[in-house]
């Protein structure tokens, strides 16, 4: 037979399309169904948040930087927080400290959540979003009652959080996270041993451990490849040196472990909010020095926390004045679309879609 | 002139039908032809009645599944919902792209549509209630189903989209590669009838539930699981819904369809859905047979809409799979079962081994 | 290793070319000369006590007399955290590329070329990505840059 003439051709995947979770546009070279290069151009959802807060009041941040990665903004607000009172060197109360955790921990369990949901979602099975969801809202419906938002928190704020949470939340609070575990055992049963589901994920897309550290990829995505690092151990932060919880590592970096890894992650969580409800003290919930004037001292530092995609870092600079002089957020999504041109080719496009769902990139914490 | 046998159950409509065009003063193939484009106009009323139907009853099944009410506004849990969808659909403006090739474009909904409904011919809805027992009748309707999938790589061409392409070019592959399988399930059931008729099929099974292939063609079920796997990749439905896979392929071979050609697309997809449980009901599960307290065609539309129900639980469950494992699975797994079962039925059926 | 202890390790062992800086709060800061950057980071990932093999963060600044460049990267083997900066005067915004040694600084040095205005020698793909292609109003995140429908707070 003579040889077919085959031809590549460029796909544009995005920046609207159902998977690409924002507007993250893929510049796909295939061939046929192989995907032989991917060039990603972000860029879609830009808005000069940095700049923003340049011309903002320290506190007047807090509520810009909800939008930076709007699906965990509780760690928005808590990074910047959390930056500033380290260059002021400022104390926080001890309950407002366990407040955070609180918030945190059901923050990444809500996000852990929706990734399941959507993982799920691009992978074919449209049952498991509505499942992931279902739970979310009980979580969204504890922010809901605690700071009146349901997605841009405004919670943290710098020496303390912005209020004291009302008495039904505790109850409410342990509820939620009892249904959340009993409901861990339908999530893992649905997909778990599903022979689709492992045909699709195992073995697919495999991130090796030295590409993961060399192109500074974080959070469950470098802990799937089997490298142990998490923040909330490894460069303590908060009161998390106080809790009992473990690390999940996953072994072999491919989709599967970034999937179940994610899933363990919300046991953990449960584990830590469940030892902050129990040691929760009375008391202030915010430094007496907190005021919606406040002014840092001059001093600048690099603050990072482990949010539920990874790193996320500020680098803040104060002059003293007002305003601060630079705010540089880093989201670990950054890292993730810049090295999935390095792993993720050579595969089908439907292999990339698992790829790109089990990143769990968010497109706001790229493009600030 | 032939009629059709479906005129004897509907005979007192049809007599009087008959007796009024024959007052009008009309010759007997004028009063033939209107004769038969009634049934037409009746089975297509059915057929879109039933569509419409199933759509709403797939939402409701999801929503279910998903611990949601789907449809609640329109009626009864939103039971004309879908019929209000349609007329919407029927209302927009067809939006059309300029580079598209015009011909193609426009007649590949068309003949998708047509193949969906072609397929009734022969579908035998009860007992004399059919519109023609050709002798080759599930050769027919094999046939005729396949014919959607050129209407589908037509679409995908047609559309001028590389996302219409790569679906209707998945498309094309996956309903090559299932289609052997399907027709394989098929002969093993053939082997034990000897005749292609669909009545002659259901006639084979007469009696009750121990009488119908399913139980009583020795591997039976082994052939009804195989056919029932390689219908829910005709059908284009998840987990072999790759042609549309709409988190890779955005709506794969539609995407460019608005208006009525996307509802043509898409009733047509249900009505394929339906008939590949209607057949899955003649070969397997005794078609219109049943206990008399209810009627024939009831027998049949409650068969059918149980193995829909069984394919919409599929859907609703499974994640979807890739393009290769797809290929795979039917070409390594699916074709030698069913062959291996087809030989061995042959064997039995040669050597006389059945009841 | 503590912070302290990281500190003066780095003073006592690169103390020629890395000069400590009071202004930075948590972790330990220090500055570098721009020519001496590339040779730097090459021996901060390759000291054995220190292999700094993760990058996290790179961050341009316009201080409103000069610009500088801050690099804050980390180790996870030996679980450290260090920045380092480089001060880069208006008229001489050039630093080298960093991506021989952390590859991960690739997007950050086009994002810090494309919004300061620094330069970035041997990156060989300097393009834009958060701006849009046909951008021509300067480089948004210099203090003194203006846009015409943009309200700066006033100063009391």
């Amino acid at each position: 037979m003579a040889d077919l003439r085959t031809e590549e051709f460029v796909v544009n995947m995005g920046p609207q399309h159902p998977s690409t979770h924002g507007v993250c546009r893929l510049v796909l070279t295939m061939d046929g169904e192989k995907v032989v290069k991917i060039e990603p151009v972000i860029g879609y959802l830009h808005r000069a948040i940095e700049k923003v807060c340049e011309n903002r009041t320290y506190m007047q941040c807090i509520p810009i930087l909800d939008r930076f990665e709007y699906v965990t903004s509780m760690s928005c607000n808590y990074v910047f927080s959390l930056a500033t009172e380290r260059i002021a060197e400022m104390e926080v109360p001890e309950r407002a400290e366990y407040l955070r955790v609180i918030m945190l921990e059901l923050n990444r369990i809500a996000s852990h959540l929706l990734f399941y949901g959507v993982t799920a979602m691009d992978i074919g099975a449209l049952t498991p979003f509505l499942y992931g969801l279902r739970e979310r809202e009980l979580i969204i419906d504890l922010f809901e009652m605690t700071c009146g938002q349901r997605l841009t928190y405004n919670y943290i704020r710098i020496g303390g959080v912005s209020r004291d949470i009302p008495k039904e939340f505790e109850p409410k609070c342990r509820e939620a996270i009892k249904i959340i575990s009993e409901k861990m055992a339908d999530y893992e049963g649905l997909l778990n041993e599903n022979p689709i589901w492992l045909k699709r994920t195992k073995g697919v897309a495999v991130l090796p451990k030295e590409l993961a550290i060399a192109y500074g990829v974080s959070g469950p995505v470098l802990r799937a490849s089997g490298v142990q690092y998490d923040l909330r151990k490894n460069d303590p932060y908060c009161i998390y040196d106080r809790f009992d919880f473990d690390i999940p590592v996953g072994q072999n970096g491919d989709c599967f472990d970034r999937y179940m890894l994610r899933l363990n992650e919300i046991r953990e969580s449960i584990k830590i909010i469940t030892q902050a409800l129990d040691g929760l003290p009375e008391g202030d919930i915010k430094n007496k020095k907190s005021r919606m004037t406040y002014k840092a001292p001059a001093g600048e530092t690099y603050t990072r926390i482990e949010n539920s995609r990874g790193e996320m870092g500020i680098y803040l600079i104060s002059d003293g004045g007002k305003k601060p002089l630079r705010v540089k957020a880093k989201g670990a999504s950054f890292n993730h679309i810049q090295v999935l041109p390095h792993f993720g080719t050579n595969m089908f496009i439907a292999d990339l879609v698992a790829n790109f769902a089990t990143l769990d990139v968010i497109m706001p914490e790229v493009d600030r | 002139m032939i009629w059709p046998i479906a005129t004897l159950e509907l005979a007192p409509l049809f007599s009087w039908l008959r007796g009024l065009l024959v007052d009008l003063g009309l010759s007997e193939v004028w009063v033939t032809s209107i004769s038969y484009l009634a049934l037409g106009a009746i089975i297509f009323g059915v057929l879109a009645l039933l569509a419409l139907f199933l759509v709403w009853w797939e939402r409701k099944i999801a929503a279910h599944i998903q611990q949601r009410f789907g449809p609640m506004r329109h009626g009864w849990h939103g039971w004309y919902q879908t019929l209000m969808d349609a007329l919407k659909l029927l209302q927009k403006e067809d939006v059309v792209i300029e580079s598209r090739d015009k011909v193609v474009f426009f007649w590949a909904p068309v003949l998708c549509f047509m193949a969906a409904f072609l397929a009734y011919v022969v579908m035998p809805w009860g007992e004399n209630l059919i519109v023609a027992d050709l002798n080759i009748g599930i050769l027919y309707i094999m046939a005729i189903t396949t014919f959607t999938v050129i209407s589908l790589v037509m679409a995908g061409w047609g559309s001028n989209n590389k996302y219409a392409l790569l679906g209707g070019m998945r498309s094309a592959a996956q309903v090559v590669s299932y289609e052997i399988p399907m027709v394989v399930s098929v002969l093993t059931i053939i082997v034990f009838v000897g005749s292609l008729s669909m009545v002659d099929i259901v006639k084979a099974q007469s009696g009750l539930m121990f009488n119908w292939f399913i139980f009583k063609v020795p591997f039976g079920p082994i052939a009804f699981i195989t056919y029932i796997i390689a219908a829910t990749a005709e059908a284009n439905r998840t987990p072999f819904d790759i042609p549309e896979a709409e988190q890779e392929l955005v709506a794969g071979y539609n995407v460019e369809y608005s208006g009525m050609k996307f509802a043509m697309f898409f009733l047509a997809e249900f009505i394929n859905l339906f008939t590949v449980s209607a057949v899955a009901t003649t070969l397997f599960l005794g078609g219109w047979n049943g206990w008399e307290f209810i009627p024939s065609w009831g027998w049949f539309l409650i068969k059918t809409l149980g193995v829909v129900l069984l394919l919409m639980l599929f859907r609703w469950t499974y994640p979807r799979l890739r393009v290769d494992q797809l290929m795979e699975f039917a070409w390594k797994f699916l074709i030698p079962l069913t062959f291996a079962n087809l030989i061995l039925g042959g064997i039995i059926k040669y050597l006389g081994w059945h009841w | 290793m503590t912070r302290q202890e990281l500190a003066s390790y780095i003073v006592e062992k690169y103390g020629d070319l890395m000069k400590p800086l009071e202004s930075g709060k948590y972790d330990p800061l220090f500055v570098v000369e721009v020519d001496k950057l590339v040779d730097i980071a090459q021996k901060l990932k390759d000291d054995e006590n220190l292999k700094f093999d993760y990058f996290c963060n790179l961050c341009g600044v316009d201080t409103n007399e000069n610009f500088e460049a801050v690099y804050n990267v980390a180790s996870i083997t030996k679980n450290l955290r260090l920045d380092f900066k480089v001060i880069l005067p208006y008229d001489k915004a050039e630093v080298e590329s960093l991506q021989s040694v952390w590859p991960a600084i690739g997007w950050y040095e086009r994002e810090m070329w494309e919004l300061y205005g620094i330069n970035v020698k041997n990156h060989g793909n300097l393009t834009r990505f958060l701006l849009p292609d046909d951008w021509d109003q300067g480089f948004p995140m210099r203090k003194n840059w203006d846009a015409p429908d943009f309200k700066r707070m006033p100063e009391k």
